[in-house]
């Protein structure tokens, strides 16, 4: 017995020396802080990238080309208002708990209930669970884009929340843990520093074995720390917001750049309610003599690669009613000029408040180049750098917000609606995409029109109408259509932010962990 | 005064204090006539040239938006050693006053003055210098302000020490015998005694003042921009490091340069005056 038990033994060590090392994968990765865990509060980047990966939702946008395709749901019906889901049978939730339909109803009353992110989205929603697998989702208004907004419906494990919590939509329960089908679950979350994430191994879906096994999301990090430690190798994937000279470093030193592009710009948003901004000859006298051009030049990255593309109008090229690629905006003098003189003000005693987000650098070079610009016809301006955190607190009332606030705002769905709506409705003021405070009647009306159309032509005359608007009464200088550019190292490999066959029409979506191949290098 | 400048010429190390001293502050004073590219003090901008290494034309390089390093450090003088006189000038006499009114006439007006004093002195310069910034907007006078608000105590507590031992001493002993008053005796006998040390740490304390300013610049709080400013463009600079490492070294080194000169200046003038440690 003795001697079996010693023979078990060596042939288990002889085993495990033959058997080929399968090291764990760890991808590591950065975003500006706060990383926000509970899915019904994601707004921004970091919070999509994490509600993205530990959660899933009904519908998935289809890669490399428009539409969305089911995911959570098998299937779906359309009849006027009211959307009919047939659900998946088969997918489980982290904690083990089947996914039926009453969690989607959940979901949907816990987003309205507190009321944060893009809770917005689905205002006048009502949700009805039919049986385990079907749940209708019923419209008040009439909303074309919707199915496009369920990418923003992540789908809660009900039974999970409420055995964890004591209180009804479980708030600080989710702050910090997840509680998604998704297909890496939390295994620790501190949202100034990193959240880290494993694979989980009982998503619905099949997941490559080359899918990092374990993901470190850091938040905060300085560029020069970006950009050693991708240098010794200790890091994978940089945050869009580099500066462009420590990208092209990274990519000089050999790391790859990855692309999202097409849904959303970089704008300069004018206070239309603060002097002399409230006139709108001196808003188009400030979109004419600010140089595109050189804007365009300092966001490139190499002969291939670029930050963005030149505006056309108020809408990104690509959406509806976006203009052509040929209507490219340019700094235009001699209409500066031209309006300047039928602008109520004195351009001598305008002094404009220029602010940039203390956390993205480059705004700080766009607001040089814009003071610059407005030197040229005799305005001079003063420059601000105000921290996130600040700004957001500004403008919440027009009084305090600076003449132009500088920012990049993405259509959060891939909609155009959900870029244009939040900014210029004027429903939706003060919030940190609206510092125009926009008020204008023709711009509500298209707005509204791109909402309810059925057809996509109507949709394309609705935004087209509402651009032509837009660039009439110049609420913002639409700076450029963004493009975001990540360095990553060639330990990764991320088709859906490389390929454009594989491309997500939507932000943060490329960052779809299980999608992503480590190479072993 | 020639002989005090025989005496720092004397000491090799004071005597680089001095010249660092001087040509520092003839930099600052001629900056927008010696300067390569005075225009870029200014709201200017010149993609084209940006970011470019130390080369014949820009000595130390260029910045992100194509200024001329060199010429915004000679302008960025200007500012730290208007910030540094200003300081002073303002923070010297009150606490000069403060301290001799304290050290010499004593009694409960001494308890109030000097416990002030220590609730100033119990606070981080820095972060009182910060609080007030927080509240005031970020201007080159509210920086001086925040700035002053922490520097008096400081000589106030030095002079405080000096007056209250001259006042037991028999000059000052004399003079009240012969009739003078309180006033004559504080400004007229004590204070000449108290100007050496008084001097010796203005001296020093100008490169401290300079170093705090930096510091305020370089979390934002300081001067904005366009006007160079040292803390700031070693702030902006600090980010694109180790490959535009010109951003950030020439404007550090600038900082080190005033710093340096500034103490052993202020060492060399203690020899000279007899000032005790």
């Amino acid at each position: 017995m003795m001697k079996n038990k010693a023979l078990i033994t060596a042939l288990c060590a002889a085993t495990a020396l033959a058997s080929p090392a399968f090291a764990e994968t760890v991808l590591r990765l950065d975003e500006v802080a706060v990383g926000e865990l509970d899915p019904a509060k994601a707004s921004d980047y970091a919070d999509s990238i994490l509600m993205f990966n530990v959660y899933d939702t009904l519908v998935l946008p289809a890669q490399g080309g428009p539409g969305h395709t089911p995911h959570l749901a098998a299937g779906w019906e359309v009849d006027g208002s009211t959307y009919t889901f047939t659900l998946r049978d088969d997918v489980m939730f982290q904690s083990g708990n089947k996914m039926t339909a009453a969690d989607v109803v959940y979901s949907v009353e816990r987003m309205q209930a507190l009321g944060a992110g893009l809770s917005y989205l689905f205002a006048g929603v009502k949700a009805a669970a039919v049986d385990d697998t079907t749940v209708t989702l019923t419209l008040e208004t009439p909303y074309a884009p919707f199915i496009a907004s369920l990418v923003r419906l992540p789908i809660v494990d009900m039974a999970h929340v409420k055995a964890n919590s004591d209180s009804e939509w479980g708030e600080e329960f989710l702050s910090a843990n997840g509680a998604g089908t998704g297909a890496y679950s939390v295994t620790s979350h501190n949202p100034q520093e990193e959240t880290v994430m494993a694979k989980s191994d009982s998503y619905f879906l099949n997941v490559a074995d080359v899918a990092p096994d374990t993901v470190r999301l850091r938040y905060g990090l300085e560029p020069a720390t970006v950009r050693t430690l991708v240098a010794q190798g200790e890091h994978d994937i940089a945050s869009q917001w580099l500066p462009p000279e420590v990208v092209q470093a990274l990519a000089k030193d050999g790391a790859q750049l990855l692309t999202e592009s097409g849904t959303g710009g970089f704008y300069f948003k004018m206070n239309t309610q603060k002097a002399p901004l409230d006139n709108v000859n001196c808003r188009l006298a400030l979109s004419a003599v600010f140089d595109y051009g050189t804007a365009i030049q300092m966001i490139a990255i190499n002969d291939d690669v670029s930050g963005g593309s030149p505006a056309t109008g108020a809408i990104p090229v690509g959406m509806f009613g976006a203009n052509g690629a040929d209507m490219a905006q340019a700094q235009d003098l001699d209409a500066a000029k031209a309006y300047l003189a039928d602008c109520p003000y004195d351009p001598a005693e305008m002094n404009l408040e220029i602010s940039w987000i203390a956390e993205v650098p480059l705004e700080e070079r766009f607001a040089l180049l814009m003071q610059s610009n407005f030197n040229e016809v005799g305005i001079s301006s003063s420059i601000t750098k105000l921290p996130w955190a600040l700004f957001a607190e500004q403008v919440s009332n027009a009084e305090s917000t600076p003449h132009i606030s500088q920012l990049f705002v993405n259509a959060v769905t891939g909609d155009p609606d959900t870029l244009l709506y939040g900014m210029y409705h004027s429903s939706t003021p003060g919030t940190w995409q609206s510092p125009e405070y926009l008020n204008d009647a023709e711009v509500d009306a298209a707005l509204d029109a791109g909402r309810t159309a059925t057809s996509d032509a109507e949709r394309e005359a609705a935004y087209s109408a509402l651009n032509a608007r837009l660039m009439a009464v110049a609420p913002t200088i639409y700076g450029f259509d963004r493009q975001s550019v990540f360095a990553a190292s060639n330990r990764v490999k991320v088709p859906a932010l490389s390929d454009p066959a594989m491309a997500f029409g939507l932000d943060g979506m490329g960052f779809s962990f299980r999608l992503m191949e480590m190479t072993g290098e | 005064m020639i002989r005090t400048l025989r005496i720092l010429a004397a000491n090799p190390l004071s005597l680089l204090g001095l010249i660092l001293v001087c040509l520092i502050t003839l930099a600052a004073i001629f900056a927008p006539w010696i300067a390569p590219f005075p225009t870029h003090n200014g709201a200017v901008v010149d993609f084209l040239n940006n970011n470019r290494a130390p080369s014949a034309r820009n000595w130390m390089g260029t910045d992100l938006v194509g200024r001329d390093i060199f010429s915004r450090i000679l302008f960025a003088y200007q500012i730290s050693l208007t910030l540094g006189v200003v300081v002073l000038a303002i923070a010297v006499p009150i606490g000069t006053m403060i301290g001799l009114l304290a050290g010499y006439i004593g009694g409960w007006l001494e308890m109030i003055l000097m416990r002030i004093v220590d609730v100033f002195l119990s606070i981080p310069p820095l972060v009182l210098a910060i609080a007030m910034m927080g509240v005031l907007e970020p201007t080159l006078t509210n920086a001086m302000l925040a700035v002053t608000a922490m520097w008096w105590p400081w000589y106030a507590r030095l002079v405080y020490s000096i007056a209250r031992g001259e006042r037991e001493e028999g000059y000052v002993l004399a003079a009240e015998v012969i009739g003078a008053g309180a006033g004559h005796i504080a400004f007229r006998e004590i204070l000449p005694n108290c100007l050496p040390a008084i001097i010796t740490k203005m001296t020093l304390d100008m490169g401290f003042v300079i170093i705090i300013a930096s510091s305020l610049s370089f979390l934002g709080l300081g001067v904005q921009p366009p006007t160079a400013d040292l803390g700031s463009m070693v702030a902006e600079g600090a980010r694109y490091l180790p490959d535009s490492w010109w951003l950030t070294v020439f404007p550090g080194l600038a900082i080190l340069v005033a710093v340096f000169g500034f103490n052993l200046l202020g060492d060399g003038l203690r020899d000279v005056l007899g000032v005790d440690e």
